[in-house]
C-alpha cells in the first residue's frame, strides 16, 4: 500500500472521530446524577474518549482492509466455511440445530436464566420468520410489524381474561384477529412501493400503540392488562397447589414441584410455534402463491403482464405475515401474564427488521443466525445496563461492514429442472 | 384469415399532448403485423392502450374469438393478460432477474397453477393432483426452453443470462400465458444479426405453429421486412401508411417520415 493511501485513510478515520465526539461527547460525556437536592451534571470524558478512540482505530482497520480488496482472512474464512455447510448441508445443519434446540433445556449448563434468553431468541426467530414472508419474499418493507404482534398479544389477553377460553382456542383466534389486520393495513397501501410503504407501514405501527394506549374502557390503557392465564399442560396446569377437583402438572407426573417445569414447557410451546412458521415458509415459498410473492418483489409490472393479480398476491403476504405475528404475540402476552402498550414500541419493529434484514433477506437460517447474534449478544452485555444498546449497535455494524447482503444471502431456486447437482 | 384485433379511432390524449390521433387497424390470427415509425410516434402508447397500462381517452379495442368479440377498454391492469389473454414484452427487459428461469416461466402459469393448488390448500397438503399439474407447467417450460435452447441454464438465475438470452426468456414466458395475442416492444433492440436472425426464427415458429397473432413494435428494419406479413407506420400519432412489407419499402410516405422532405 502507497503512503498516500495510509495518509488518506488516516484522514478519513479521524474525521470518523469527529462525528463520533460529536455524538458520544452529549450522549455519553454528560452523565446527570442527583445528589442531595436537584440534579448535577457528571461529565465522563474518559469514557468519550476511550470510545472516540475505539471508533478511529475500528475506522482506520477498516480502510487498511478495503484497501488491500480482501476480506480479513479469518474472517472470510470462517463465513464462507459457514455459508458452505449451511447450504451443502442444509439438512443436516437444520436436524442438528433443531436437535440441539430439543435437548436445550436438559443440559447441564442450562439454568432458568439461559432458559429465558432462548425464550426471547425464539420468539424473535418467529417474528423474524413471519416478518420475512412479508419482506424477504415479497420485498414490501413493514416497519410496523409490532402492530401484529400487539393485536395477537391483546386479542389473546382480551378474549382469555374476558371468556376465560383456554390458550389453544385463543391462539388461533389471535392469529385470526392480526391476519384481519394485516388486511386492514394492505388495503391503503397497495399501490406504495420501498420507502413510501415503510414510511405507512411505521405509522400503522404506531396509530395501534397509540390506540392501545388511549382506549381505555377496553385495554386498560397504559395500565395494561393483568392476570392472563397462564397455558396449562392440555389440561394439567402448573400450580404449586391447584384448585378444588384439578390435578395440577406436578402431580399427575408425580414430581417435586418446581417452577422450570413451566418455563420448560414455554419454551417448547415457542419451539413448536416457530418451528410451524418456518415449515409453512418453506412450503409455501414452493407453492405458486409463494412464487408471485417473489415475482412481485422482483417486478411488479412483468407481474401484471403476465395475469398476476397484485392485489391478492400483496394482500396474501400481509395476511399470513401477520398471523405469525399474532401468534407470537399471544405466546408473548401468556408467558408474561402482563402486557402493555410499554411492549410494542417502534424499537421493537427495528429490531425484527434488523433481524431479517441482516439475516439475509429471505433467508431462513440467516434470521436464525441474525437473532441468536443480536439478541444473544445483547444479552451477554446486560451488566453494562443502559450500555447494551452499544453493542446491539456495533453487532449491526459488524455485519454491515463484513456481511453487507446479510449473513446468508444465497437465494435457492423453489424448483429445480435437472435436479440438485451436487 | 380471420381478424384478430381490431383497433377503432384509437385515441389517447396526456393533457395537451395527443399521443395517438384516430387509429384505426386490424391485425389478423396467425400473422406479425408490425408498427414502424420514428421516435415518439406513438408506438409504445398503443401497447400500453392495448395492455390495460393506460386508459384510452377514445376509441375501441376488439379482439375476435369464434364468433364473439371482446372490448378490451373493460379490462384493466392483470385481467388483460389473465381474461382477455393479450401478453406483451417490454422494451427495457422485465424478467425475474433474482429467479431461476424456470421460475419465471411457472410465474406465468401462476392463475392455473393457483387453481391446481386449491389456493394453496392443496399444495400444501401435497396432494397428488396439484403435484401432476405442477409437473405439466415444468414440462411446458421445458417445451418452450427447449426451442430457445436454453434448457441447460433452467436452474439459473435468469439475470445471469446474456441479454439475446434474456430477450428470448422474456417472449416465451409470455407465451406461456397462451396468449390470443403477443405484443412484442422492440425484441431485437440491442440484439447481434446473429440473435436477431434466431429472434425471427422464434418469431415465425410462433406465428406458424400457435393460435396467436403477433403485434410488432421495431426499430430495426430487417426483423420488420424480414417477417412482418403487414405493417402500419405512425408518424405523430397518425397512421400514415398501412400495407406489406414491400410496400412500405416503396412508399413515399413512409421515406418521408423517416427522412424528411426535399426542400
Amino acid at each position: 500500500m502507497e503512503k498516500k493511501d495510509i495518509i488518506q485513510s488516516f484522514k478519513d478515520s479521524l474525521f470518523t472521530g469527529l462525528i463520533a465526539l460529536a455524538l458520544f461527547g452529549p450522549i455519553v460525556g454528560l452523565r446527570t446524577a442527583s445528589k442531595g437536592e436537584g440534579l448535577f451534571i457528571t461529565p465522563q470524558w474518559g469514557v468519550v474518549f476511550l470510545l472516540v478512540g475505539l471508533c478511529i482505530l475500528g475506522r482506520f482497520l477498516i480502510n487498511l482492509n478495503s484497501a488491500r480488496k480482501t476480506e480479513i482472512t479469518f474472517f472470510s474464512k470462517f463465513t464462507s466455511k459457514f455459508s458452505a455447510i449451511t447450504e451443502d448441508k442444509a439438512k443436516h445443519f437444520a436436524i442438528t440445530a433443531i436437535l440441539f434446540a430439543v435437548v436445550f433445556p436438559f443440559l447441564p449448563f442450562t439454568d432458568r436464566y439461559f432458559m429465558d434468553v432462548a425464550i426471547m431468541i425464539l420468539t424473535y426467530i418467529m417474528l423474524g420468520w413471519g416478518l420475512n414472508i412479508v419482506v424477504g419474499l415479497a420485498g414490501l418493507l413493514d416497519l410496523g410489524y409490532v402492530a401484529f404482534y400487539a393485536v395477537g398479544a391483546y386479542s389473546y389477553a382480551l378474549i382469555a381474561t374476558t371468556f376465560g377460553w383456554s390458550f389453544w382456542i385463543c391462539l388461533p383466534l389471535a392469529g385470526v384477529f392480526a391476519a384481519f389486520f394485516g388486511i386492514l393495513l394492505g388495503f391503503p397501501v397497495l399501490r406504495l412501493r420501498g420507502d413510501y410503504l415503510a414510511i405507512v407501514t411505521l405509522g400503522f405501527g404506531e396509530i395501534i400503540r397509540i390506540i392501545l394506549i388511549n382506549w381505555y374502557e377496553v385495554t386498560n390503557g397504559p395500565d395494561g392488562i393483568t392476570g392472563i392465564p397462564r397455558p396449562s399442560f392440555f389440561g394439567l396446569p402448573f400450580k404449586r397447589s391447584p384448585d378444588e377437583g384439578e390435578t395440577s402438572f406436578h402431580l399427575f407426573f408425580n414430581l417435586e414441584y418446581s417452577t422450570m417445569h413451566r418455563i420448560i414447557f414455554l419454551y417448547y410451546l415457542i419451539l413448536v410455534l416457530a418451528l410451524i412458521t418456518n415449515y409453512f415458509t418453506l412450503k409455501i415459498r414452493k407453492l405458486p402463491v409463494g412464487r408471485a410473492w417473489e415475482a412481485l418483489r422482483e417486478d411488479e409490472i412483468a407481474c401484471k403482464s403476465l395475469g398476476v393479480n397484485p392485489t391478492n398476491t400483496k394482500l396474501t403476504a400481509f395476511a399470513i405475515g401477520a398471523m405469525f405475528g399474532g401468534f407470537a404475540g399471544s405466546f408473548f402476552a401468556t408467558r408474561q401474564a402482563f402486557i402493555s402498550p410499554e411492549s410494542f414500541t417502534f424499537i421493537e419493529s427495528a429490531i425484527i427488521v434488523a433481524i431479517v434484514v441482516l439475516g439475509g433477506m429471505g433467508s431462513q437460517t440467516g434470521v436464525v443466525l441474525a437473532s441468536i447474534f443480536l439478541i444473544g449478544i445483547t444479552e451477554m452485555f446486560r451488566d453494562l445496563e443502559q450500555y447494551r444498546m452499544i453493542a446491539f449497535g456495533g453487532a449491526m455494524v459488524l455485519i454491515m461492514v463484513f456481511k453487507p447482503k446479510g449473513i446468508l444471502a444465497n437465494r435457492k431456486p423453489t424448483i429445480l429442472m435437472h435436479g440438485d447437482k451436487k | 384469415m380471420s381478424n384478430l384485433l381490431s383497433v377503432e379511432n384509437l385515441t389517447m390524449k396526456f393533457g395537451g399532448l395527443t399521443a395517438i390521433d384516430d387509429l384505426s387497424f386490424d391485425a389478423k390470427n396467425n400473422q406479425i403485423t408490425s408498427i414502424i415509425g420514428p421516435n415518439g410516434a406513438g408506438k409504445t402508447t398503443v401497447f400500453n392502450c392495448l395492455t390495460g397500462f393506460y386508459k384510452p381517452t377514445n376509441g375501441q379495442m376488439f379482439l375476435h374469438k369464434e364468433d364473439s368479440k371482446i372490448s378490451l377498454r373493460k379490462y384493466t391492469d392483470f385481467k388483460i393478460a389473465y381474461v382477455a389473454k393479450v401478453a406483451r414484452t417490454f422494451q427495457n427487459i422485465r424478467l425475474f432477474p433474482a429467479m431461476s428461469v424456470l421460475e419465471n416461466l411457472l410465474v406465468a402459469q401462476h392463475n392455473e397453477l393457483m387453481v391446481a393448488s386449491g389456493y394453496s390448500l392443496f399444495g400444501l397438503l401435497n396432494l397428488k393432483t396439484y403435484r401432476d399439474k405442477e409437473q405439466l407447467a415444468v414440462d411446458k417450460a421445458k417445451y418452450w426452453l427447449d426451442i430457445i435452447g436454453l434448457t441447460h441454464r433452467a436452474d439459473d438465475n435468469a439475470g445471469d443470462l446474456p441479454y439475446g438470452d434474456q430477450r428470448k426468456l422474456e417472449i416465451v414466458r409470455a407465451m406461456c400465458i397462451e396468449p390470443r395475442l403477443l405484443c412484442l416492444d422492440e425484441p431485437a433492440a440491442g440484439l447481434n444479426p446473429k440473435e436477431s436472425a434466431e429472434l425471427n426464427k422464434l418469431l415465425k415458429f410462433i406465428k406458424t405453429e400457435k393460435q396467436t397473432g403477433i403485434l410488432l413494435i421495431e426499430h430495426d428494419m430487417s426483423v420488420v421486412m424480414g417477417i412482418s406479413d403487414h405493417v402500419v407506420v405512425l408518424n405523430y400519432g397518425k397512421k400514415i401508411f398501412e400495407g406489406t412489407a414491400d410496400q412500405t419499402k416503396n412508399s413515399k410516405e413512409v421515406i418521408e417520415a423517416y427522412l424528411g422532405v426535399d426542400e
